[in-house]
């Protein structure tokens, strides 16, 4: 429920979102602890008590290994993330292979090829036909031929043949599945 | 070097446009900006015998000392081995840049990376000889007030070359630099070699 209304407040990507709460933690807790260590200098030069001086010293450098540990834990996040992002680089990049390969397998003309991707971009056939300047009719013959090559009943069993492809090859790295799910 | 950054092309789909790479985290580009605005607001606005003035110094210095561990902690392009101060790659950069050799560093470039060092040691050397100024032990010794002003003038001549050098290298490479520190991503237009 509180994850909830932080959500709402702050919409985006969860971990871009924790990078810059780990951020601005860091930061605030860097100024915090820049003014205490200032301050035991300060009161040290002043001839301060020293068991003052002791209990100061010891919050500033507590303060200290908390940075250390959030600068970590910044750190590796903003790996994942990369390897996240890499990961569904790859994905995507294979995808679009193994779009291409079947294209080619099934012999499709050119202007077949670009319905074929806007069929799998999830477009119906009167926006393909807007995108392409077609008539209706004329994508409506085109996706029927690329069904008919691809030996599909439709849209849907058209989506699933990649779908399955996909799913039947292991993901090039782990981090692209969790990537897709992010 | 730098091939096994974790560079990143966000492009979607368009082989042709201009590769998107991500290059300053978060934590450098905050610590940037932060630090811009105390000087600015320590050169021009804050009374240099007041508190204020005095706790704009402590922030910029603690902005300063985590960018530096941040430096040995960080990711990749953040590091100082993405940036090492080296004089004479600074020296091979210039002429790189005479001869009309257009390619892109990931982090910063030589020259950058020397005005970067040069930058961050006059920074300490204001502030903490600022502090030195309130303390009992220097309070009115005269060359701690002359380093501070000596070491700020300093600053001034630097930033002033430093943003002139981003505006230069901008145009010369196409690369939106300062955007790139706002949002953290480097535009490489096409055709560009990156280092
Ligand atoms: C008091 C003023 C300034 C100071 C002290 C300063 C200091 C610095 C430092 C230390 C770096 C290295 C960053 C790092 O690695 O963490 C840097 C980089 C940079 N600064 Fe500034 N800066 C100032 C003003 C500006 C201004 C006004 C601009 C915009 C025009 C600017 C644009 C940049 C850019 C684009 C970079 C990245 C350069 C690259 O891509 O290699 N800076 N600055």
């Amino acid at each position: 429920m509180k994850k909830r209304i932080f959500e709402t407040l702050w919409p985006g990507d969860a971990d871009v979102r924790r990078a810059k709460i780990l951020t601005a933690m860091i930061i605030v807790q860097v100024l915090c602890a820049t003014f205490f260590l200032i301050d035991v200098v300060l009161d040290f030069d002043a001839g301060g008590h020293p068991t003052h001086l002791a209990l100061e010293t010891f919050v500033a450098v507590v303060l200290c290994l908390g940075i250390w540990v959030l600068m970590i834990e910044l750190r590796a996040l903003l790996v994942r993330m990369e390897q996240a992002r890499q990961g569904l680089r790859v994905a995507r990049g294979e995808l679009a292979q193994v779009i291409d390969s079947f294209f080619d397998r099934w012999g499709l003309t050119s202007a077949e090829r670009d319905v074929g991707l806007l069929i799998l971009k999830g477009f119906d056939n009167e926006n393909i036909a807007r995108i392409r300047g077609r008539a209706v009719g004329t994508v409506r013959a085109q996706s029927a031929s690329i069904y008919a090559k691809a030996g599909v009943d439709g849209r849907a069993q058209l989506i699933s043949v990649f779908f399955e492809e996909l799913l039947a090859n292991d993901p090039p790295t782990g981090d692209a599945r969790q990537a897709a799910s992010l | 070097m730098m091939s096994d950054m974790p560079g990143l092309n966000l492009a979607e789909g368009g082989r042709d446009s201009a590769r998107l790479v991500r290059v300053w985290d978060p934590l450098v580009r905050v610590i940037h900006w932060s630090v811009l605005l105390g000087v600015l607001l320590n050169a021009v606005i804050t009374d240099p015998e007041g508190d204020l003035h005095e706790i704009v110094g402590y922030a910029i210095l603690g902005l300063v000392v985590l960018r530096l561990v941040w430096g040995f902690l960080g990711v990749q392009t953040a590091r100082f081995t993405a940036f090492p101060p080296n004089p004479r790659a600074a020296l091979a950069h210039a002429g790189e840049i005479l001869r009309g050799d257009r390619s892109v560093h990931l982090s910063h470039n030589p020259l950058g990376a020397l005005m970067a060092y040069n930058i961050w040691a006059t920074l300490i050397v204001i502030c903490i000889s600022g502090i030195m100024m309130g303390t009992v032990r220097f309070f009115g010794v005269e060359w701690v007030e002359e380093l501070h002003e000596l070491a700020f003038n300093w600053l001034m001549v630097s930033v002033v070359l430093h943003v002139g050098g981003v505006v230069l290298d901008q145009r010369r490479t196409g690369v939106a630099l300062v955007k790139a520190m706002i949002t953290g991503i480097k535009n490489i237009p096409d055709g560009i070699s990156t280092k």
